[in-house]
């Protein structure tokens, strides 16, 4: 599960690699034209990694993490649209919202375990499509929230960054990501992540070594949402707009499963690894098939019950798994 | 007063279709600890099943052979894939399952078509009857009793047989039911048969209320899972006691207010687990750890 934090000379490199390969991406020829596309990755690999906090690396399976994605997306839609047209504003919304929310309801599930916890974690993130779907004066309702446009950014009378242009975009999200990616390095190799690894092995002595573990629990629970949230207010601001469908519960097996194929649960970087190859492939299939939904479902269930440990792990030759 | 009573009437019907389906949700993860995400597809596939062959057996045979459809259907999807799952972190179970109704539900699109068709009630339960307090569709009063009916006999199946005896000892120790020589994975398959028959009887009366369409199978999911948290999972009761105040306050609240009916089941459970953890008459189990 990466290294300790003495050795992040070695570590720090896979890190750089992935900067500079999502920096370059943009020149590359023939594929570097799909802006739009590698924009989307670089979203959810943030919203992948967040959420790998919580199941890579607490062990806690959450099948409701959509919601606060959802909650980003709608909260930067909101902030942009009532209060502050802007970049910032509608991001540091996101960000809040999503972070509440996340408190709020990991107060309510950190005590759960195991069956319990999924199921709960799927009602409570179904409650928040509803709303979305009902509220129509808040949420837009059926049709939701459009005209979030991206406005300019920067330093006034120094630099500005035209993001309506979509190059300009790609790169202040990966700005972003690469603080975030950061963040969640140092966050996942802190002693507070170091006490969440211990509960994933194993709660009980974790608790008899006098950790409170749910409120560990509850922490990354909170903190893995922040970072979906922000994911979800990038997303909004991408896409111009925010949908209910955005808050649908196979958002929340989307990213489970893109952090389980790139290997997220024994490697640190997998969850970028899957979100690069899910939303490619899923982009590419859809395009030439129809029917593509049967295949997508039929690929997930052999990827989940033959390479669990995802394409990092088999690489590594790790087949263990918290799935097994 | 007679519009409650008549949304009453609804919600109870509702209730009894959710508390059928959500018993054959409830049998699958007591016993083999697996959220079945394809539980909606079979529910789903009882109702296609039965709005393809009525025209040609009609509405009891239909009832019949199509929840043993469903069943055979269970039966494959059991030996081919599900039987790999037992005894893993449930959210392997749950990304298995979660995949293969992904898949599933384009292979009705497929079949099928991606529009809804509607379905007749059958001639004899058409109109209304005069029941003395109000007036009722015949339909929806053969399609209570008919849920009565399912959920008495799976319990008496449960309570009064030797085989019942076994899959409740499956779910509480499924080690020492093998160590006393019961053929687990035979039991296994059969519990899992069981749940998709419940699953695919529950689409069939339901068929004429709702229209057939491709998406029903994940609509029917979401209170089957309120509804089995609510009323303790594992528990026989529970999940049809849950299931009838899930269909009431639904269907109360359309009344009131009609655009929180969606949440209010959502909000019962909520409340519900902070002041009972394991729902409502759940107990202490194997699930926990």
């Amino acid at each position: 599960m990466g290294s300790a934090p003495s050795r992040r000379g070695w570590a720090a490199s896979p890190m750089m690699w992935v900067l500079l390969g999502f920096a370059v991406f943009p020149f590359i020829p023939y594929a570097g034209r799909y802006l739009s596309l590698a924009t989307e990755v670089v979203i959810w690999s943030l919203f992948a990694l967040g959420f790998n906090i919580l199941l890579g690396y607490t062990g806690l399976p959450s099948f409701g993490h959509g919601a606060f994605f959802g909650i980003g997306a709608y909260a930067a839609a909101i902030t942009f649209l009532r209060l502050s047209p802007g970049v910032w504003g509608p991001l540091l919304a996101a960000t809040v919202a999503a972070g509440l929310s996340a408190m709020l309801i990991g107060g309510l599930v950190a005590r759960k375990r195991g069956i319990y916890f999924a199921l709960i974690t799927i009602a409570v993130s179904q409650v928040f499509y509803f709303v979305a779907f009902r509220w129509d004066e808040v949420t837009g309702g059926e049709t939701g929230l459009s005209g979030i446009d991206r406005l300019d950014v920067g330093i006034p009378g120094l630099l500005t960054l035209k993001l309506a242009n979509g190059l300009a975009y790609y790169y202040f999200v990966l700005a972003i990501f690469a603080v975030c990616l950061l963040l969640i390095w140092r966050i996942v190799h802190s002693p507070f992540g170091r006490v969440l690894q211990a509960i994933r092995e194993n709660e009980v002595r974790a608790s008899y070594l006098g950790y409170s573990t749910t409120v560990y629990k509850w922490g990354a629970f909170a903190v893995s949402g922040v970072f979906s949230g922000l994911a979800g207010g990038l997303y909004t601001l991408l896409i111009n707009a925010a949908f209910a469908n955005i808050l649908d519960w196979t958002q929340s097996g989307n990213v489970v499963m893109m952090t389980l194929l790139g290997g997220g649960t024994v490697n640190f970087f997998g969850p970028i690894l899957g979100a690069a190859i899910f939303i490619v492939s899923r982009d590419l299939l859809s395009a030439y098939w129809e029917s593509w939904m049967l295949a997508y479902g039929m690929i997930f269930v052999l990827v989940i019950l033959f390479i669990p440990s995802g394409i990092l792990g088999l690489v590594g030759g790790k087949k263990q798994t918290i799935l097994r | 007063m007679m519009e409650l009573l008549s949304f009453a009437m609804n919600g109870l019907v509702l209730g009894l279709i959710f508390a059928v389906v959500a018993m054959g949700f409830t049998l699958i993860l007591g016993v083999m600890q697996v959220i079945n995400f394809t539980h909606g597809i079979l529910f789903a596939l009882g109702a296609y099943f039965a709005f393809s062959m009525q025209r040609y057996v009609g509405f009891w045979f239909a009832l019949i052979l199509a929840p043993l459809l469903v069943g055979l259907v269970g039966l494959v999807l059991e030996r081919l894939v599900i039987h790999r799952i037992y005894g893993s972190n449930p959210l392997f179970g749950l990304l298995v399952t979660f995949g293969l109704a992904t898949g599933l539900e384009e292979l009705i699109r497929m079949i099928w078509g991606k529009t809804g068709y509607s379905v007749a009630a059958p001639k004899f339960a058409a109109g209304s009857v005069d029941l003395g307090f109000m007036i009722y569709s015949k339909y929806r009063l053969l399609l209570a009793a008919l849920a009565i009916l399912i959920i008495l006999l799976v319990w008496l199946f449960l309570e009064k047989t030797p085989y019942g005896a076994i899959i409740r000892a499956g779910a509480s120790d499924a080690e020492m039911v093998m160590a006393l020589g019961k053929n687990l994975p035979r039991m296994r398959t059969f519990v899992f048969i069981i749940g998709s028959i419940l699953a695919g009887v529950g689409g069939v009366i339901a068929a004429p209320l709702w229209s057939v369409r491709p998406t029903m199978g994940t609509a029917i999911l979401m209170p089957a899972m309120i509804i089995v948290v609510l009323g303790g999972i594992g528990s026989f009761w529970g999940s049809v006691l849950a299931g009838l105040i899930v269909g009431l306050s639904t269907s109360i609240s359309v009344m009131f207010w009609a655009r929180i009916s969606d949440i209010i089941p959502f909000v019962i459970l909520i409340i519900v687990l902070l002041f009972r953890p394991r729902g409502l008459m759940g107990e202490k189990s194997v699930l926990e750890v």
